[in-house]
């Protein structure tokens, strides 16, 4: 098996300001340690740049208008009142020097990682940067200008007319991506979240089932604050299996926004690092099972970036590719690091089984957890199934 | 509302009126004589009223009834309307109110213009309350006085962060009123921590149910 890793130190330049939570520094922080554990040079693994996206592949899932305001803003700076209308100018998401053609090159990074897999050059392709899920048709939303993973699920409809199957487990809605396909019945999403009622963008729920053509083609798992590892991933390997066999995609898109551990400071679930490791697992049996391995997989959000982004998309990797990766972090990557860094680095991989102290109403959680599933399975799998066509 | 709603005439039968409320699943089709002019209003109920119970026994009189009665037979003609001008909170009352589940809305001259049903309102509500646009939930205690309102929105605005939504309860809970907002950022932790060093009871996303609370057990 070939596995491909998209990237170019160029995208670092993806940057509103120097306080602000989505810090590239996480990137960079990640690849040096799938570096430093031996990762990037193991065999079928190739580490590959990335090309922009043209205008052309933007357009098929941004308003022109829009693509030019970015470019505009980027290039003159920001008219406040012009930036609003298009979401940018905002706390969240700045407008900034450059801005189209960095985020053009996140969009061209996650294309190219569907061209490696549609190709099949690789089974897997991961680009890193990639991940922007809250970008609308013509809004820049929460960090996000530019929806990679729309334009790659784009283009890979487009190009190879596939069935794509996007899995969102960022603590976030996928927003932005669900949205752009929310009439699509060839595009499945799946988003696996934080409750809409506790977290931005405040959408998310189970009803939430597409429209038109489309109905019955967004999934959405909102999770219970401090949900934890066991419950998250039980949900996922039941879920999954039973939506990836009726849906038969051609291909799989994973998000791994890794927001959803405990040490993050935006959210509430309760992750550890297990559950970057057992979900990329899961996804990669599925995906050997019903679409030949293929997996087109980003990063996403993610702020504690230094004691879990780049533990979390060194799993991710690993998992990926197919390489076990050694528990100790190697010491010349603490040193190179820890002199920066404002928190102690951790010295192991995975989090210790009890690093975290457990949640006093687990088994409340839990059923609440449950309870979504199965009503999302009640709502959302006839109509997979085509039984809620009357046939 | 709904424009140019479906509709039916008073000479129309009931079997026609039925195809209709079933063919575009909806449950009230105003009646529409002349001119445009409303002349009644006929729901769902009122056709099944007027149908044959499945339990009874066929009554060899009562076959073709549907075929052969007229819509102005069983209509309401006291029609509860409203004004396309009404404000939607007038509109929603009178549908309280009257316990219906939609009001025609008519011009001067009483010729048709809409329908606005329950679901036109809900749909309205959860607009208002802010659940169509990317934001975090926050709820913020009030006290009644004038002012407290303007001090919490400054804070948000010194932060730049744009209010999506925001709704003021009259409910009193422990004495205060209750305002919650919808805002547009990914990271409320800024705007809650300055809230409450302003004295502000701040529940995220309510004051009930605080996620911090639970994070903090």
């Amino acid at each position: 098996m070939k596995s491909a890793l998209i990237w170019d130190p160029a995208v670092l330049a993806y940057r509103f300001r120097p306080d602000h939570p989505f810090n590239p520094k996480r990137l960079e922080l990640a690849v040096s340690l799938m570096e430093s554990l031996g990762l990037l040079d193991g065999e079928g693994v190739s580490v590959v740049p990335p090309r922009p996206a043209t205008d052309a592949e933007l357009h098929r899932v941004h308003a022109p208008e829009y693509v030019a305001a970015v470019k505009r803003l980027g290039r003159e700076g920001a008219d406040t009142r012009e930036a609003w209308r298009w979401g940018l100018g905002t706390d969240d998401t700045p407008v900034f020097p450059g801005m189209h053609e960095v985020t053009s090159l996140v969009c061209g990074a996650t294309i190219r990682a569907a061209e490696l897999v549609m190709s099949g050059e690789a089974t897997r392709a991961f680009n890193v940067a990639g991940g922007l899920h809250h970008a609308h048709r013509a809004r820049a939303s929460g960090f996000c200008v530019y929806d990679d993973l729309a334009a790659a699920i784009a283009w890979m409809r487009e190009e190879h007319g596939a069935r794509v199957m996007y899995i969102d487990y960022d603590a976030h809605h996928g927003d932005g991506v669900q949205g752009i396909f929310y009439e699509d019945p060839e595009v499945l999403t799946l988003s696996i979240h934080e409750s809409g009622r506790f977290l931005f963008p405040g959408t998310g729920f189970v009803d939430e089932l597409g429209e038109g053509d489309g109905y019955g083609y967004s999934l959405n798992l909102p999770l219970d604050p401090s949900t934890e590892d066991d419950s998250w991933i039980d949900l996922y390997g039941r879920l999954l299996p039973e939506v990836a066999e009726a849906f038969r995609p051609d291909v799989i898109v994973l998000q791994n926004g890794c927001d959803g551990h405990t040490l993050d400071p935006l959210t509430h679930l309760r992750a550890t690092t297990r559950l970057y490791e057992e979900t990329v697992r899961i996804t990669c049996e599925v995906a050997d099972r019903v679409c030949g391995g293929r997996v087109v997989a980003t990063g996403g959000g993610g702020y504690a970036v230094w004691r879990v982004v780049p533990r979390a998309w060194s799993l991710v990797w690993a998992g990926l590719s197919g390489q076990t990766a050694p528990d100790r972090i190697p010491l010349e990557w603490l040193n190179r690091w820890q002199g920066e860094s404002p928190e102690l680095l951790p010295e192991r991989l995975r989090d210790e089984p009890d690093a975290f102290p457990p949640v006093p109403r687990r088994a409340e959680v839990e059923a609440t957890n449950l309870r979504t599933l199965e009503s999302l399975r009640r709502q959302a799998l006839p109509l997979l199934r085509g039984w809620g066509m009357g046939f | 509302m709904t424009r140019d709603p479906v509709t039916v005439g008073p000479d129309e039968t009931l079997s026609h009126a039925l195809r209709l409320t079933r063919e575009h699943r909806i449950r009230h089709l105003p009646v529409v004589g002349g001119a445009g002019t409303l002349v009644g209003i006929l729901s769902d109920r009122d056709i099944r009223l007027a149908m044959p119970s499945p339990l009874t026994v066929p009554d060899p009189e009562r076959v073709g009834f549907l075929e052969q009665t007229p819509v102005s037979a069983v209509m309401t003609r006291e029609v509860v309307t409203c004004a396309g001008s009404d404000p939607i909170e007038d509109a929603a009352k009178l549908l309280c109110r009257h316990r219906i589940g939609a009001v025609p809305v008519t011009d001067a001259a009483g010729r048709l213009q809409g329908i606005l049903s329950e679901t036109d309102i809900l749909s309205a509500v959860v607009q208002i309350l802010g659940g169509t646009e990317p934001a975090s939930r926050l709820e913020v205690a009030l006290a009644d006085r004038p002012g407290e309102l303007a001090r919490a929105v400054a804070i948000l605005a010194e932060r730049a962060v744009n209010v999506v939504s925001v709704l003021v309860s009259p409910v009193r809970v422990q004495g205060d009123k209750t305002v919650i907002f919808h805002v547009g950022t990914i990271d409320p932790r800024e705007v809650i921590g300055a809230l409450e060093e302003a004295g502000f009871r701040v529940g995220w996303p309510s004051l009930e149910e605080d996620v911090r609370a639970r994070l903090a057990e």
